[in-house]
């Protein structure tokens, strides 16, 4: 029979850190400060996960500054161990701009919603990606506005419900969804242009090889950069979490295509 | 010429005020920028204020030039960017402000481009000099400088700075791609200054 | 300033004037979209600014100009942006965003063809912010003023305007362009530079102010309580105004900017006609200078308000003139026909008999 007095116990280790002795295979990203509130199943979390793995690989995280707009990553403020930051809806590519002309050597990215990057600010992501502004855009694509309560954005598919098109977006009343990511890519200026999903294991790699691909862009002076990230939003879509990955495959993934949109012409990919 | 730098003594206003008057093409924004700039060198206080239109040729261009006392006896300038009253005027055309420009005092210098404007129009109470400028330009093979004509002129008449500094302020304005009508302007220039030599202020 | 000394005049107008007093202060950003009268400002810069070691973009709307603003002052460089009327209106979200979020950054509000007194001091965006502008009379003093608002932005961390319309911009006049110092200024700890990923210390500019998880700061209500209580501060320390014969006056004029110096003009005329009349000018529009306009005003039997507008600082006039009765409205809507400028009122003559209308039968006395 055991009792408390024979069980023996180790060291309390920190999550994060492994045990002596042992080698990491996965660790928490240390410069995640803390845990993240959104919804169970939402994709954004991952998308920040690798993004930030992705400036440690790099050897950046001590010459980065990002700038966040609004929706519910924005809270990733907070958790997020780097200069930020924190702007008005959609004008974080503006923002961006005055940051990277004037330090030039710290490798500077936006983090932004399809609400934010592509209603309120499609003006802003053009222009920057246009005038060659050397900045990483990084979309979270899912489609509707998150943050409050999930209505109809410019990136929102045909036939999805949302709580502005609850009968599902219907192109003869509410238009048609914007590629954001096609049209900067069609566009001089352009270094890198990657579309990616975190639906599956093996979107959230390629989507971290693109992220990688545009801060060597970046880093490289090609130009300005987008990784528009197909992001589960199973609360805005009304699936439940689980359902997430493969609503989105059959929705999103459908629409918008994956994989380089625009590859590097001048570096190694 | 005497000395420009001095407080003039002939019972000229301590800040003189100038009205251009002309329409597009006639030189008007030029000539005013030499007056400023060349009493601005020579150490005075000067304003420029400009008025015209939007087209290139042809619409209403008007220059106020206000040259000030010497930098040392004056802070700064009072006159106001839009001028009660003009001390003199220089019309090279009259079809936007009349022969007789709007504010000029009584006694006022009043100095024509008699080649447009018909000096019968001044009428009385000012001191009326009718210069040919558009014909004399055109004979010193200069056509377009008749604005450096009448401007010759004005200082022959009222001696606010010297035809030199005048002609190195012009010189500095121009920018490179008309820089070969430097010498030709100052040509135009002299050409003002000796048409109304011996008339006195 | 004695004879013998004859320091040299620049002959330029003033949105030059304003550019190169800018470079003199240091800033090293500007964005601008072209809009009459501020484009020559922006002209100036994009040829000035690069060659100064700064940089200069002419950007594709006003509020990308002042986010970019905003965006180069968030990382401690001194920045500016600049538009008129409309563009102003455009940039409100950006400008509370700075005082809310702390960034100081230059806005130069180059009007066109009244006096917006209303926009430049009681602003659109949302919160307790307010903006301190300078408004000057002439070109000379916008050489200073540029100067000393990006001291005060510095100072006090928040975004300041310059007021100024056509005549300012228009004009050129002999100036003298001199660095002026205007005293200490406190590091700039909060700048972002990049340097702190990783590290548990990495910064934020926010205008929520939460702080990290592993170091909250105050919150938006404490954050905001501090900003509202900052400019209620700055309200005490930051007037300032001009004025002249208010002492012996029973007639005071009330005006600022360009329609001040014409004022000052016209009152200098009346007086040495005998009649007793003085000027007040604001020079802060905010902080409105209520104490000494309430001093001047003291033995006023008539308050004349003279603005380019249908009456806008005859409100902050009302808050603080010593008898609110001796209030009158002598300004006006004055467009010029171009649309482009001030019209009809601005105007010597016009003013002197604005005053005289309003002066008692028989005076002088």
């Amino acid at each position: 029979m055991t009792t408390e007095s024979t069980i023996e116990r180790g060291p309390v280790v920190p999550t994060g850190t492994a045990p002596l002795g042992l080698t990491p295979v996965a660790s928490t990203s240390p410069l995640l400060l803390g845990e993240h509130s959104l919804c169970p199943g939402c994709g954004e979390p991952v998308a920040l996960r690798i993004l930030l793995e992705t400036l440690q690989e790099l050897g950046i995280v001590q010459r980065t500054i990002g700038v966040v707009g609004h929706g519910c990553y924005g809270s990733f403020v907070r958790i997020m161990d780097i200069d930020v930051l924190q702007c008005l809806h959609g004008r974080a590519p503006s923002c961006a701009t005055g940051i990277k002309r004037m330090r030039p050597d710290v490798a500077t990215f936006t983090l932004q919603g399809d609400g934010d990057m592509v209603n309120e600010g499609l003006q802003e992501v053009l222009h920057t990606a246009a005038r060659g502004e050397n900045v990483t855009a990084i979309l979270l694509n899912n489609g509707v506005f998150g943050d409050t309560g999930g209505q109809q954005t410019a990136t929102t598919v045909v036939g999805q419900r949302t709580k502005t098109s609850l009968e599902g977006r219907d192109a003869a009343v509410h238009g048609h969804p914007i590629p954001v990511a096609d049209l900067v890519a069609s566009l001089d200026g352009v270094g890198y242009v990657g579309r990616g999903t975190v639906g599956t294991a093996g979107g959230v790699l390629r989507t971290k090889k693109m992220i990688r691909t545009a801060f060597e862009s970046q880093l490289a002076g090609e130009g300005f950069s987008l990784v528009e990230i197909l992001t589960m939003c199973p609360t805005g879509w009304f699936v439940t979490a689980p359902q997430g990955p493969d609503y989105m495959a059959s929705s999103m993934e459908e629409v918008y295509p994956l994989g380089d949109l625009r590859p590097r012409t001048k570096g190694t990919t | 010429m005497q000395n420009m730098a001095s407080t003039p003594t002939d019972g000229r206003p301590d800040e003189f005020a100038v009205r251009l008057a002309g329409i597009g093409g006639q030189g008007i924004q030029l000539i005013g920028k030499t007056l400023a700039l060349a009493a601005t060198r020579a150490g005075r206080h000067a304003m420029l204020a400009a008025d015209y239109g939007g087209e290139m040729r042809g619409g209403p261009s008007n220059a106020s030039v206000v040259v000030g006392p010497p930098v040392a006896e004056a802070p700064r300038l009072r006159s106001l960017p839009v001028l009660p009253a003009f001390h003199a005027a220089i019309v090279a055309n009259h079809r936007f402000t009349g022969v007789v420009p709007e504010r000029l005092v009584p006694g006022a210098v009043l100095l024509l481009n008699s080649s447009v404007v018909d000096p019968a129009g001044a009428g009385e109470g000012y001191q009326v000099t009718a210069v040919p400028a558009t014909r004399l330009a055109a004979e010193l093979g200069v056509p377009q400088a008749g604005g450096f004509v009448l401007l010759g002129a004005f200082i022959a008449l009222v001696p606010l700075v010297s035809e030199e500094s005048l002609v190195e302020a012009m010189t500095s304005l121009l920018p490179a791609y008309r820089r070969q009508h430097a010498e030709g302007n100052a040509r135009a220039l002299r050409a003002g200054i000796e048409t109304v030599a011996g008339v006195a202020a | 300033m004695t004879a013998a000394a004859t320091p040299e005049l620049t002959l330029m107008e003033g949105a030059a004037a304003i550019g190169e007093a800018a470079i003199l202060a240091g800033c090293r950003f500007f964005a601008g979209y072209p809009m009459s009268p501020f484009t020559p400002l922006l002209e100036h810069l994009a040829e000035a600014l690069p060659a100064a070691g700064g940089t200069c973009i002419n950007c594709e709307s006003e509020i990308e100009g002042v986010n970019m603003a905003l965006g180069a002052a968030s990382t401690g460089a001194r920045a500016a942006t600049g538009s008129c009327g409309q563009g102003i209106a455009l940039m409100q979200e950006a400008i509370a965003e700075a005082a809310l979020n702390e960034t100081p950054m230059v806005v130069f509000n180059l009007a066109r063809n009244q006096q917006d007194y209303f926009q430049a001091t009681r602003g659109g965006g949302w919160g307790d912010y307010r903006t301190i502008t300078l408004a000057p009379k002439d070109v000379p003093e916008a050489i200073e003023h540029t100067q000393l608002l990006f001291h005060l932005s510095d100072l006090h961390r928040a975004p300041t305007m310059l007021y100024g319309d056509p005549l300012l911009a228009q004009t050129r006049v002999g100036v003298r362009l001199e660095k002026l110092d205007f005293g200490p200024l406190p590091p700039k700890d909060w700048e972002l530079d990049g340097t702190r990923g990783g590290t548990g210390q990495s910064r934020q500019v926010w205008t929520w102010a939460m702080g990290k998880a592993t170091d909250p700061g105050p919150g938006p209500d404490l954050h905001w309580q501090n900003i509202a209580a900052k400019f209620a501060a700055i309200n005490e320390i930051e007037q300032r105004s001009e004025s002249a014969h208010c002492e012996d006056a029973d007639t005071v004029v009330v005006a600022f900017g360009s329609a001040a110096l014409f004022v000052e003009h016209v009152v200098a005329e009346l007086r040495a006609e005998g009649h007793r009349v003085g000027w007040f000018r604001p020079i802060t529009l905010w902080p409105f200078p209520g104490p000494a306009l309430e001093e001047a005003t003291r033995s006023a039997r008539r308050v004349l308000v003279y603005e380019l507008n249908g009456g806008q600082m005859i409100d902050d006039v009302r808050q603080y003139a010593h008898d609110r009765s001796a209030i009158r409205f002598i300004g006006g809507v004055s467009i010029h026909e171009s649309g482009l400028s001030y019209g009809p009122l601005l105007d010597a003559p016009v003013i002197r008999e604005r005053i005289l209308a309003a002066l008692p039968e028989g005076d002088p006395r």
